[in-house]
């Protein structure tokens, strides 16, 4: 069982604040995370090898500095990692980066499973999934809680509503995983060491992927960012504590939030 | 200028060093493990006087003077700081300010239930956002007929849980700042009034400290302490005697500490022989007295002058900055004097040292007496400061 | 010269400090008011490596030498000191010495499933008259056959109740002294002859347990001599020394933490109408809190460069240990002083921290035994030996 977990590097939004005054960003410490929903992928796949063995594979695509990212990857317990980069891949929109990334899981060889992480949690594209699928031509199981491999069969947890729906498939399948769908593991001490020390990241540029630049031109253009409009405050319950807790159970219920 | 005890004054501190040693210092273990308020001991301090140790003798008390009350206290915390703080919280901050501010009638309902140990009083002015910030209380008491009714929450108050009257801080007018607080006398059982969980703190484990809760408490207009809007002049003045009163707590702390030092360091032996023989060990018991005989001078001199009349609240606020830093620096040398041991609750030391941590904090934190120290000087000089 | 921690050293930080926040913080306030070891804790740690930080990954720890561990122990020194002296007495001194005197087959047989975390070390060093004068002690070791029986009792160790494997050191030959006459065994707990004493009843790190062993004809088998025969005072002090310089990243933690605390709760409480904060008493307090700490932090991670590459340390080592603990005393004691009563309160962690932070400047040698060390070590370089 091969699963492909790509993954996405995005800057710590613990080190930074959205000043909505001045419409701007102010970066106060500059630390790059992989994806947190990635990294819920990346547990799903982790989960698969730990009770069924798999060899798991890490690919990204940006700047030199996302080999951090699969670094911490294989820390976690990936097998390899590939890294896609040089200034034209660095450069390229979320389409370019699926575009890649398929040539690359291609050149890598057969698979069993994609997973990945459903979004991402700074620009919100929820591309990466459908593309891959699609690109492969293969069954895709979106918003995936869980998922477990027995006999050659993929099942798999989504939401579904209030509930769950188990979904089962024979691979090769596409998961996108819910944000938030487990506690991803912490890595090894020893692995994070090897990592860094002992096992190599692969780096493959544009050429080796066989796309050149017309492939990589960005199909999207930002044209600038705006806020949303500011949220109103909700209604606020004056009166005796009594009251007040009266009232607010009363406005849960009525909202459906408790029965 | 004169330097020695008088005979009167000597003869009571063989009795309260006496008394200290027999009665208090076999409880202090005690007191801290279990958490436990020293009841027994407050009813034998009552036999001897010690419950109304400033009253004079027609309201059932012995009458010190301010020296003698401090070396009381003193020798209180030799052998047991939360001992000496609950006697000092009762004497100095409750019994001291209706004493000197309360009416005839107020005398003689309350001293002498003091005096006799059958109610324990405590000091509410502390609230959540008032702490060194008297000014800013928030508690008010607004007259109603022949009552006040009080409204607000203490926090911090010392005695909280097993004290019969509380001397309570409240606005009569909210809008007049500092000139708008009025002190009342307000007995335990005054419907409205609710005293809260205990804290639980790192030290003095047997001072009860409570918050306190008043909502629509009525209190007598006869248990109006001096007259209203006079209560943040009060509240000063009970608070010099408080900072004398630590002082002298302290610095029975801090004697206990050097011999508790000095017995461990005869006895444990390394290196070949006792520790008291390292030069470094020396050292610390030699700078620890230095600093135990300045301050009791200090401590002294300012219980001196509260004796003749003299103004001594800077004098006081010096005291209790010196001392209490003195008590908890001393305490923690002592504790490095008995190395792992001073680690162990086995050991007194370790308790000292949990206890004198609240010297620097309570009665005023230290950063407020030294914005007190600097405003008097600053006024001297012709300069107002603000804190 | 290049002050900066090679990436994977930032990762493995990120990974402690978060394991710390997510596991270790939430048991901190319990396992001290309940006085107890915390074992879940102990089995995550294990699980991720960091029971075996600076040992090398061939005998199942990290491999993250001493610049690891003292990452570790800074991070965990920050939320909860009682689980850092648990993961430090294991590690630090227990496992130590056996990673750095040990045969090869010991290291199989007992670094292994100590760096793994499947079994709990202590170092066994002290005695009721031999403290901070280690030469004093009184266990004696006598050979028998293929044994040697141990006689004697050690106090204050910590972990000594929870560990399976204890490093212990005992006089073979009294006539030699320290130098020639002690030497190290490592003992299993299950060897007959050994049992716990009294548990201590500590003013802090109350989530650490501290105890009296026993030793009572207890047979250890003479391939349980660690390191040479006769040589257990070069084996402790070793050990000790590498020891030091963690103590003083658990307490640049701690130091760091409490002036973090300090400077949250001056923003948030008004006084006289305005944050504490915009008090300049504040503004110094914290300026040389700041100070202090970042010097400590050069200090321990240049102690532990020295370490990791093999260089003379002992003297650093000590002043590790000596600055850290007082470092981190001043700060929490000007922490909690800025708290005023919030910080005498048990409500919160201030309180903790202070009762936590004392040891450090007692145990593992108490600071005055670090300025001997550090005084005589700088008094050889002029050939001068010096007497305690």
């Amino acid at each position: 069982m091969r699963i492909i977990v790509p993954i996405r590097q995005i800057l710590d939004p613990r080190g930074f604040t959205v000043s909505r005054r001045h419409e701007r960003i102010f970066v106060n410490r500059e630390e790059y995370i992989i994806n947190p929903n990635d990294k819920n992928a990346l547990e799903v796949a982790l989960r698969i090898k730990d009770t069924g063995g798999a060899e798991v594979i890490a690919v990204a695509v940006g700047k030199p500095r996302v080999d951090d990212a699969l670094r911490e990857a294989m820390a976690l317990g990936a097998d390899a990692a590939y890294l896609l980069t040089d200034e034209a891949l660095a450069q390229t929109d979320a389409a370019g980066a699926a575009k890649a990334l398929a040539k690359a899981i291609e050149k890598i060889g057969d698979f069993d499973l994609i997973i990945t992480g459903q979004e991402t949690l700074d620009t919100g594209d929820a591309q990466l999934g459908p593309w891959l699928a699609e690109y492969f031509g293969i069954a895709q199981v979106t918003n995936v809680r869980e998922a477990t491999v027995s006999d050659g069969a993929l099942r798999a947890k989504r939401d579904w509503g209030t509930g769950y729906a188990e979904v089962e498939a024979a691979p090769p399948v596409l998961l996108t995983v819910a944000p938030g769908a487990n506690k991803p593991r912490y890595p090894h001490g020893g692995r994070i060491m090897a990592a860094y020390r002992e096992w190599e990241v692969t780096t493959w540029g544009a050429e080796a992927l066989g796309l050149d630049a017309a492939d990589l031109e960005p199909l999207t253009e930002g044209r600038g960012r705006t806020f949303p409009p500011e949220r109103t405050l909700g209604e606020r319950l004056t009166g005796s504590p009594q009251d007040v807790a009266a009232d607010l159970v009363q406005q849960l219920r009525l909202q459906h939030v408790i029965k | 200028m004169d330097f020695t005890l008088t005979d009167e004054q000597r003869m009571f501190q063989k009795m309260f060093a006496d008394f200290a040693e027999k009665e208090v210092k076999p409880i202090g273990e005690h007191t801290d493990q279990q958490e436990e308020p020293p009841l027994e001991v407050l009813q034998k301090a009552a036999m001897q006087g010690f419950l109304g140790a400033l009253f004079p003798e027609e309201q059932g008390g012995v009458g010190l003077d301010f020296v003698s009350y401090v070396v009381l206290l003193e020798e209180l915390a030799k052998a047991d700081v939360t001992t000496a703080m609950t006697i000092s919280v009762h004497n100095g901050l409750a019994g001291k300010t209706i004493l000197d501010f309360g009416s005839a009638e107020q005398h003689e309902k309350y001293l002498e239930p003091m005096a006799f140990g059958e109610m324990i009083g405590a000091f509410a002015l502390t609230e959540p956002a008032a702490g060194s910030d008297a000014a800013a209380l928030e508690s008010t008491a607004v007259r109603d007929g022949g009552e006040y009714v009080l409204n607000g929450n203490k926090i911090w108050v010392s005695n909280g849980g097993i004290a019969g009257l509380f001397v309570v801080f409240a606005k009569t007018d909210p809008s007049a700042g500092a000139r708008g607080i009025s002190a009342f006398i307000v007995e335990k059982d005054t419907p409205g009034l609710k005293v809260g969980r205990r804290e639980k703190t790192l030290g003095l484990r047997g001072l009860t400290i409570t918050p306190l809760y008043m909502a629509d408490c009525r209190v007598p207009a006869a248990n109006l302490l001096g007259q209203e809007g006079k209560g943040f002049k009060i509240a000063l003045r009970a608070l010099d005697v408080a900072r004398l009163s630590l002082s002298a707590v302290a610095l029975g702390a801090c004697q206990r500490a050097v011999d508790e030092g000095i017995a461990f360091s005869m006895e444990h032996i390394q290196f070949g022989g006792p520790i008291a023989l390292k030069q470094v060990i020396q050292n610390f018991v030699a700078d620890s007295a230095a600093e135990i005989e300045g301050l009791r001078w200090l401590v002294y001199h300012t219980a001196w002058l509260a004796d003749q009349g003299e103004p001594f609240s800077r004098e006081a606020a010096t005291a209790k900055l010196l001392a209490s830093e003195a008590a908890f620096r001393i305490a923690n040398r002592m504790v490095q004097v008995h190395g792992g041991y001073g680690y162990m609750k086995e050991y007194a030391i370790e308790r000292i040292y949990r206890d004198t941590r609240a010297l620097p904090i309570i009665e005023g934190a230290n950063e407020v007496l030294r914005f007190v120290i600097a405003r008097d000087l600053y006024d001297r000089a012709g300069l107002k400061i603000k804190p | 010269m290049d002050f900066t921690f090679p990436k994977e050293y930032e990762l493995f930080r990120r990974m402690v400090r978060e394991f710390a926040e997510n596991e270790v913080r939430p048991l901190a306030k319990k396992i001290d008011a309940e006085h107890r070891v915390p074992f879940e804790t102990i089995k995550k740690a294990a699980k991720l490596g960091l029971m075996g930080v600076p040992f090398p990954r061939k005998y199942g720890g990290s491999g993250a030498g001493e610049t690891g561990y003292c990452i570790l122990m800074e991070e965990l020194g920050k939320v909860c000191t009682s689980t850092a002296t648990v993961i430090g007495a294991h590690t630090g001194i227990g496992a130590m010495a056996i990673y750095l005197d040990g045969t090869e087959e010991q290291k199989e047989k007992y670094l292994k499933p100590l760096a793994s975390g499947e079994k709990i070390a202590a170092f066994a060093l002290t005695e009721a008259q031999a403290g901070s004068d280690a030469a004093a002690i009184k266990t004696r070791a006598v050979r028998d056959g293929d044994y040697y029986v141990l006689n004697g009792s050690k106090c204050f160790i910590t972990n000594g109740d929870i560990a399976d494997i204890i490093t212990v050191m005992a006089v073979t030959d009294p006539s030699l002294g320290a130098r020639g006459g002690v030497t190290a065994f490592i003992v299993e707990k299950e060897f007959p002859g050994f049992s716990i004493g009294t548990l201590e009843n500590k003013m802090g790190i109350r989530g650490s347990s501290t105890a009296e062993l026993i030793f009572e004809d207890c047979p250890v088998p003479k391939e349980n001599v660690l390191g040479q025969f006769g040589a257990g005072f070069i084996t402790f002090m070793k050990t000790l020394d590498i020891g030091r310089a963690s103590l003083g990243a658990a307490c640049l933690g701690g130091a760091q933490a409490a002036m973090e605390a300090a400077m949250k709760w001056a923003k948030a409480r008004t006084q006289f109408g305005v944050p504490l904060a915009q008090k300049q008493s504040v503004h110094f307090a914290i300026a040389d809190m700041a100070t202090e700490i970042e010097a400590l932090r050069s200090l321990v991670y240049r102690t532990a460069w020295l370490i990791d590459t093999g260089q003379p340390h002992i003297k650093e080592a000590a002043m590790c240990k000596l600055y850290g603990s007082e470092v981190a005393s001043r700060c929490i004691n000007r922490a909690l002083q800025i708290f005023g009563g919030m910080g005498y309160s048990r409500e919160f962690w201030m309180e903790r921290a202070f009762r936590d932070a004392r040891i450090a400047e007692i145990f593992e040698g108490t600071n005055e035994i670090q300025r001997i060390v550090i005084a005589s070590n700088l008094f050889r370089e002029l050939g001068l030996r010096i007497a305690p």
